[in-house]
């Protein structure tokens, strides 16, 4: 049982958690500015396809996992347009963006449907593969999932080490005070907001080039708005992000194998369930009243002064 | 402490600076904001070693034109001169370069980082930070300053003195020369005013200019060595403090009339009981007993955070009370407000004006509507017009400015809004008005037309008057109680000289 079943599923885990654990830390890094993206869902598509599209065309899936985070930056960057330089609503610009982003990449990667690409295989990590369990389920992934576990402490040594984490910080909480003590608070927002759209791209990259090696069309799946409710279920902190991706990713990779398995539960409720987690996870985090937790000025435009 | 009594000790002038050159001088300064001027062709200069206070009525410009000093706003004509050459600031940075800093009325700290990361948000001086060697930078600055402070603790969790403390930390550990206080004291308890007082003469001792906005006129007398004042965007007087003779004389500068601080009383006839609390405990208050009568002012008295909003929530309906303790007009608080009518019933006049009071984009109609409601309707149709017309007069009768009814209330300045508020619950013909601290932030002249309405509607009401000012309370109060830690420490009558001289050990919970 152990062997043939517990340890697959939780390596099976570890790699469909990984994407949303990009997304997520991308999410919390652009709303610790202040920023509400609502877009995830498109960015991460638009990302897929930029990484499928790129790896195809060069043949080097790295290529195609930074494309996929550049494709995040510039659909970031029209939400930025919209809501910090225009003072847009954040909410409905994150929808657009989302409407936007799935539409677009469908368009685009019709024609492509079906077609396979290099992408990022499978290998034993030197030495830590050799731990009994805990080699099997982490240490024989591919390298984006490797990449993926630095990320985190990169994320908190990050915000919580560094002066521009700090500034980030204190730009989302009350942007009033960051600029009287002369910080650049809208530049600090585009910071957030930009690198927050290259994790989430990355997330995407990590869709069509690890998780398939070829490309279909809605390959997001719902992982972007699952992403935007773990932030809250993670009280934007890194460390139960991780926790929550994981949480999410193994639902999924239990109800495939359920499915594959064959029970009698219709396939549909199987399908359902990551998404009843979901509002499970948030009716949770709004009981232990930490919603509180949210950057003060989460979604609140900085008004120019004078 | 029974009244706010700081004189400034011989040991705390600051000396060897006599003769300097200004640190800085503002050199024809005028800004305007679209129509109105704000400030108009100001000149100021500040030296080392004195506190210059700046005193003025609601609007007539400090605040602009600190801002200005500050880097957050430039001004449309005139510069400003930093040790003798002119700058220009674009930015609060530029200005914190120069050595200006400024202590906002709202603290700008991040609620959520700790002290040390405030004090050294956007000067870590690196990329790289390390919370422990941080806190250490702060904690020997405080002990050089003698300002009391845990550096690792979370500034939410801090008393608005020790948050004002992180700001002054701010400016020292910047290196600023000229520190500006925006109404610093409007948040403290008399005690903490006074530790404040301490550090800014602390300050000038090192050579540190200090600028202290405030309308209290006794801590101007204690603390300023030199005063500005400003009335409608113009410099009206600046002179020594030597040659300000009492506090009547500096009243008397800054309004431009000889104003009356108190007030005359009449006394009014005292009818039936309008509230009655019995023995309340709940809601974070203790055996709690209080009457107020129709035709009585009663005041309670302490310091912010006793108990007095819990008190004033549970009267007035905003936090559900222990069953049958609270007695309104003789009914049951349950009964009170279920039946509750627009008129001939209860006011409230929140201390938060903006807020709770109004709605701040809403215009003057449509905020006397908020309580004025059932009013102006006929069936189920709001009669607007009707309403439009008695807002007129109202604006009218209290001279509320601008004069438009169709202002919005955030356009108003305090005092203003103030009477709006004061005259559309008077309108209501209250039998029980609640108003808590209903002059603070307020001018001579818009304190006293509010103290004077307030005795006026003794008539029809009783009123029961929480305030933070004991020359408030016993100006307008038959009765005076006082709370400390949720607990009525004892209730008396303002005539009664050897209890009111009691009043500073009963709010710091001293009882005989």
């Amino acid at each position: 049982m152990l062997e043939s079943f517990i340890v697959p599923l939780l390596a099976a885990t570890v790699q469909s958690g990984t994407p949303i654990l990009y997304a997520t830390l991308g999410e919390i890094l652009t709303e610790k500015g202040g920023v509400l993206n609502l877009g995830v869902e498109g960015m991460m598509s638009m990302a897929a396809f930029a990484a499928f599209f790129v790896t195809m065309t060069t043949g080097n899936p790295w290529f195609g996992f930074i494309a996929g985070g550049i494709a995040g930056v510039f659909m970031a960057a029209l939400h930025g347009l919209v809501c910090i330089t225009c003072l847009g609503n954040q909410v409905v610009s994150g929808l657009a963006l989302t409407i936007l982003g799935v539409g677009l990449c469908n368009f685009l990667g019709t024609p492509y449907i079906g077609t396979a690409t290099e992408g990022f295989d499978k290998f034993s990590f030197p030495v830590l593969s050799a731990i009994p369990y805990i080699g099997d389920i982490f240490f024989r992934q591919d390298a984006l999932v490797y990449v993926s576990y630095l990320i985190p402490v990169l994320f908190m040594f990050f915000i919580n080490r560094t002066s521009l984490g700090l500034a980030i910080t204190a730009v989302g909480e009350k942007p009033a005070a960051a600029a009287a003590v002369g910080l650049k608070a809208v530049r600090l927002r585009w910071i957030a907001l930009l690198g927050g759209g290259f994790l989430i791209g990355l997330g995407g990259s990590y869709l069509s080039l690890a998780y398939t090696h070829l490309w279909a069309n809605g390959l997001s799946g719902g992982r972007g708005w699952i992403a935007v409710a773990l932030v809250i279920f993670a009280f934007w902190r890194p460390g139960r992000a991780v926790f929550g991706a994981y949480l999410f990713g193994g639902v999924m990779a239990f109800q495939l194998r359920l499915q594959a398995v064959g029970t009698h539960i219709p396939s549909s409720l199987l399908l359902m369930l990551p998404y009843s987690l979901t509002i499970l996870v948030l009716i949770f985090s709004a009981m232990r009243g930490r919603s509180g937790n949210a950057p003060a000025h989460l979604g609140i435009n900085i008004e120019p002064e004078g | 402490m029974s009244q706010t009594d700081f004189t400034r000790p011989e040991c705390q002038k600051a000396t060897g600076f006599e003769g300097c050159a200004p640190l800085i001088s503002l050199k024809g300064i005028t800004k305007r904001f679209g129509k109105v001027v704000a400030n108009n062709d100001i000149s100021l200069d500040l030296y080392p070693g004195r506190i210059k206070a700046l005193l003025g009525e609601n609007g007539a410009g400090k605040s602009t034109l600190m801002s200005m000093l500050a880097g957050r706003f430039r001004p449309d004509e005139g510069y400003i001169e930093v040790d003798g050459k002119r700058v220009d600031f674009s930015n609060s940075k530029d200005a914190i370069k120069a050595g200006v800093g400024m202590v906002y009325q709202h603290f700008m700290l991040v609620d959520t980082m700790t002290v040390a990361q405030n004090v050294l948000l956007g000067q870590e001086g690196g990329f790289f930070v390390n919370p422990k060697e941080m806190e250490e930078r702060v904690r020997k600055l405080a002990e050089d300053y003698e300002l009391e402070i845990d550096p690792s603790a979370k500034v939410s969790t801090l008393s608005m003195g020790e948050k004002q403390r992180v700001e002054i930390l701010k400016l020292l550990y910047r290196e600023s020369r000229v520190l500006i206080f925006d109404e610093p004291t409007a948040v403290l308890t008399p005690r903490e005013a006074f530790r404040l007082f301490e550090a800014l003469w602390a300050m000038t001792r090192q050579g540190k200019s200090v600028v202290f906005i405030s309308h209290k006129l006794e801590e101007v007398m204690a603390i300023a060595d030199e005063v500005a004042i400003l009335r409608r965007g113009n410099i009206d007087a600046e002179v020594s403090r030597d040659k300000i003779t009492s506090k009547a004389d500096l009243a008397c500068r800054m309004v431009g009339k000889e104003v009356i601080l108190e007030v005359d009383k009449e006394d009014v006839e005292i009818g039936d009981k309008v509230l009655e609390v019995k023995d309340m405990t709940g809601i974070g208050l203790r055996d709690i007993n209080l009457e107020v009568r129709k035709g009585e002012v009663v005041a309670i008295v302490g310091v912010a955070g006793n108990g007095q909003q819990e008190l004033v929530e549970g009267v007035c309906g905003m936090r559900k009370p222990p069953k049958d303790k609270i007695f309104i007009m003789g009914k049951p608080w349950r009964k009170f407000f279920a039946e509750m009518t627009w008129n001939n019933s209860m006011s409230y006049i929140p201390e938060d004006r903006l807020d709770l009071a109004t709605a701040r984009n809403l215009d003057l109609v449509d905020n006397l509507l908020l309580s004025t409601r059932q009013g102006f309707s006929a069936g189920p149709l709001l009669q607007h017009d009707k309403a439009a017309k008695v807002a007129e007069e109202l604006v009218e009768e209290y001279d509320v400015r601008p004069g438009r009814i169709r202002a919005l209330a955030w356009q108003l300045s305090g005092g203003n809004l103030q009477k709006m508020v004061l005259a559309r619950e008077l309108y209501r013909q209250p039998h029980l008005i609640v108003a808590e601290q209903p002059t603070q932030g307020l001018d001579i002249s818009a304190t006293e037309e509010v103290w004077n309405r307030l005795l006026e509607a003794r008539k029809m009401a009783g009123v029961l008057l929480v305030t933070g000012d004991l020359g408030e309370a016993l100006q307008l109060a038959d009765r005076v109680a006082v709370m400390y830690c949720g607990q009525i420490m004892d209730e008396f009558s303002v005539n009664d000289k050897e209890k009111v001289d009691s009043i500073g050990l009963l709010m710091a919970g001293v009882r005989e």
